[in-house]
């Protein structure tokens, strides 16, 4: 079965002083995969701008937009039409072999291979006080002890708004019990990563239809390599596998290989930017 | 010509029998190679060279050959200062450090070309996991991109050093942007305008043809479809230390010279700005750290940078000389087990032997290090320049035991050497208007391209003006030499 989905993206940037052109990079068109197509896609700005396709550091597809313009606001509007196969998520091998699996994991080549997904970054680093927070059960396999993980997070964190910002520690995410779905991921990331899971951070868009978090703003998951399986979506902000209504557009290895929206803008004194996003669908 | 006692010159040149010098033997007679040197120089007096050494500090002020040094307070301006006493080197010796350089070179490419793919060598349990895992120098953003003709340092400069068993060791490989080369041409520069005479007594090769070979490496490494590409060399800017020599290499090259601000990119296309309108850019020589390359995917507070310049790169529009991401393998962690990469990629044994290091990540060697710290050079495996670098002897106690606090903090970013008895040579002193024994080592420059490679024959003979200093580094106090390798007699 297929669902189509209108998604809209927008942003308004303010600024302070007059702007003296700018360049922009925009990370918010939706992948193209084995369960996602995208149908066409377009931008509108209030802007004269120069717009073409590009790709962003890990290959992912990303529009570069500049203007020449003299402007103190720039907004943007753009929208994508995508079509979603439907999946079940546990449509997959399950694990046979417990023992096999955790010795492959530990394995050089499983290790090599997967290297950078192993990495603990500024955001993923989990603080050494609390490396015992979520100890994996060994009698369970990979899988299970993930799922374990994404219902953790999801009731260890309570979702606020406007408490914490991107550059806000691990270390304060988990002392304060709260975040957004930025925090959820970068929390489930940081303790797969220590129990030697290669996992990689998901930015993308959910279809708020069955009343999940995510505010109308861009959404964040993980993917988790799970052995025999490959690699597999966990939503922990809302203790679900990632299914018809995740749309991805890229991943990386933290929050900072995903931005949805980078620039250069030549100007001084400051900015206001405010996003929106509304995703639609009609059934096929 | 009597050779055997010094001329008046060297009459009470202060020669320590341990130090092993390259002019003069043990017994204090010339080597071979430096008698006709010795037997010009010996024409002129003393107050000659006050006379040329301070001509010669003038020229290099009044044409701008300076560096900065950074401070903590404060960056001073300075000249690298020049001495008038070259440093020559044989037919034989030569080779060894030109086909070592060349192996060095080519190993060092075939690694990183190896661990931003497959990782075989890592696999193959040649070189841990743990030294890319804990790099910060690895770029993810580097994996499986295919560089224009398959190379990734097309600039090389491996400093190496001359010990008191007469035989050369690499001290480290430099594989980011490394500089100096300039000072290499103003030296013969400056050498032959003060004492031309006596240079062309020797059958010495030009320095000079670096700049041409820089421009047909570049061009050597074009992206596909351009037929005559367009190259450039973008710089920080006049306050970065090595700006002269960003300057001179453009001109020498008859390139441009740009700075960020100068290109854009558009399409995935890069373009410099023109007073005729935009004009393609197809090889940066870049001399901008990759932190700062592009504000989008790096550092978003870089100014120096293009935005856009590293999708450019990804799609194979543009060529960056050296490639992003090299840093990883000329960490000092990587430097002990280049022995095992040469082997591993080329199959040959070194030519240039490496120095025995000891890693403070492992625990065994820590332990050793920490009990040794007064015998050992503890240097911290990212730094550049000689910034954080120990030597053990000079060290008083309070010091040793900072040292070993260090190393215990942070055991991954350190290690440790035998520290080893720089060649000497007669170098100028201003300030007691004589010739004493100070350390020398030798940065090479190598250089990849596609299909060729080339060394500048004759590098940077750095010199350690402290007495009994081991630390060359220009920002270190550091003065260089002329450096002349001879032709094969016919």
């Amino acid at each position: 079965m297929l669902t189509e989905y209108t998604i809209t993206y927008s942003t308004q940037n303010e600024y302070d002083a007059l702007v003296n052109g700018a360049f922009w990079q925009f990370l918010i068109i939706p992948e193209e995969n084995e369960t996602q197509q995208l149908v066409q896609w377009h931008m509108d700005s209030n802007l004269q701008l120069s717009q073409n396709e590009s790709i962003n550091g890990l290959g992912f597809k990303t529009i570069h937009a500049q203007t020449k313009d003299r402007f103190t606001e720039a907004d943007f509007k753009a929208s994508f039409q995508v079509q979603k196969k439907s999946s079940n998520p546990f449509d997959f091998i399950p694990n046979q072999n417990l023992e096999m699996d955790y010795m492959e994991i530990q394995s050089l080549a499983f290790r090599t291979k997967h290297e950078i997904y192993l990495r603990r970054t500024g955001f993923t680093d989990l603080p050494i006080e609390f490396a015992a927070i979520f100890p994996f059960d060994s009698n369970k396999n990979i899988f299970e002890n993930l799922m374990g993980l994404n219902h953790w997070v999801f009731v260890y964190l309570f979702f606020k708004t406007d408490v914490t910002h991107v550059d806000t520690p691990l270390k304060e995410i988990i002392e304060k019990r709260h975040g957004v779905c930025q925090d959820f991921t970068h929390l489930f990331l940081a303790i797969a990563r220590a129990n030697n899971i290669p996992t990689r951070y998901v930015s993308g868009y959910l279809h708020q239809g069955n009343g999940y978090f995510g505010d109308s703003q861009m959404h964040a998951w993980a993917e988790a390599y799970v052995p025999q399986a490959g690699w597999v979506g966990f939503d922990p902000t809302n203790d679900i596998l990632v299914a018809d209504d995740h749309i991805k557009i890229c991943h990386g290895l933290d929050y900072s290989d995903c931005s949805p929206l980078k620039g250069v803008v030549y100007s001084s004194g400051n900015n206001k930017t405010s996003h929106s996003i509304e995703v639609r669908d009609s059934q096929q | 010509m009597d050779t055997n006692s010094k001329n008046s010159l060297f009459s009470s040149y202060p020669q320590k029998p341990e130090l092993f010098d390259e002019v003069f033997e043990k017994d204090g007679s010339t080597k071979a190679i430096y008698e006709k040197l010795l037997g010009l120089y010996g024409e002129h007096s003393i107050q000659d060279y006050v006379y040329l050494n301070n001509k010669a500090k003038a020229s290099f002020f009044n044409q701008g050959i300076t560096f900065q040094v950074y401070e903590k307070e404060k960056t001073q301006e300075k000249i690298f200062p020049f001495d008038l006493f070259p440093r020559i080197i044989d037919t034989d010796e030569w080779d060894t450090i030109e086909s070592g350089s060349i192996q060095r070179s080519k190993a060092l490419n075939l690694f990183l070309q190896d661990i931003y793919h497959d990782k075989k060598i890592i696999n193959d349990k040649v070189v841990p996991l743990e030294l890319l895992s804990s790099s910060a120098n690895y770029l993810h953003q580097m994996m499986n991109v295919d560089p224009p003709g398959g190379i990734y340092n097309h600039i090389s400069g491996t400093d190496v050093i001359k010990h008191s068993d007469g035989k050369y060791y690499v001290l480290e490989d430099n594989i980011r942007c490394p500089s100096g080369v300039s000072y290499v041409i103003c030296n013969r520069t400056a050498l032959k305008r003060a004492l031309f005479g006596v240079f062309n007594h020797y059958n010495a090769y030009t320095v000079t043809d670096y700049a041409e070979n820089l421009l047909q490496i570049l061009q050597s490494v074009k992206p596909r479809g351009v037929d005559n590409p367009n190259c450039v060399v973008i710089t920080p800017g006049m306050f970065n230390s090595a700006y002269y020599e960003h300057s001179y290499l453009a001109k020498a090259m008859g390139v441009e010279l740009v700075e960020g601000r100068d290109l854009f990119v558009e399409n995935n296309f890069v373009y410099m700005k023109t007073i005729n309108g935009p004009e393609k850019v197809d090889v940066i020589y870049r001399r901008i750290d990759d932190a700062f390359l592009d504000p989008l995917e790096f550092r978003s507070d870089s100014a120096l940078g293009v935005p856009g310049l590293f999708a450019a790169y990804r799609k194979g529009n543009v060529c960056l000389a050296n490639a992003p991401g090299t840093g990883v393998a000329d960490d000092k962690a990587v430097y002990t087990y280049m022995p095992d990469i040469i082997k591993y990629y080329l199959d040959e044994d070194p030519i240039l032997n490496n120095v025995h290091t000891y890693h403070c990540s492992r625990p065994d060697e820590l332990k050793y290090v920490l009990e040794n710290v007064d015998k050992l050079v503890v240097k911290p495996v990212d730094e550049a320049g000689g910034y954080g670098i120990s030597i053990g002897n000079r060290l008083s106690k309070a010091e040793i035991k900072q040292v070993q606090e260090q190393i215990k903090k942070e055991p991954r970013k350190y290690v440790a050497q035998p520290i080893l008895s720089l060649s000497v040579h007669p170098t100028y002193i201003d300030e007691k208007e004589s010739f004493e024994q100070r350390h020398i080592d030798l940065r090479t420059f190598t250089l990849l391209g596609k299909d060729s490679e080339f060394v500048l024959r004759g590098g940077l003979t750095r010199v350690a003006l402290k007495e009994g200093n081991l630390i060359v580094n220009s920002s270190q106090g550091g003065g260089s030499k002329d450096t002349w390798v001879l032709k094969k007699d016919k």
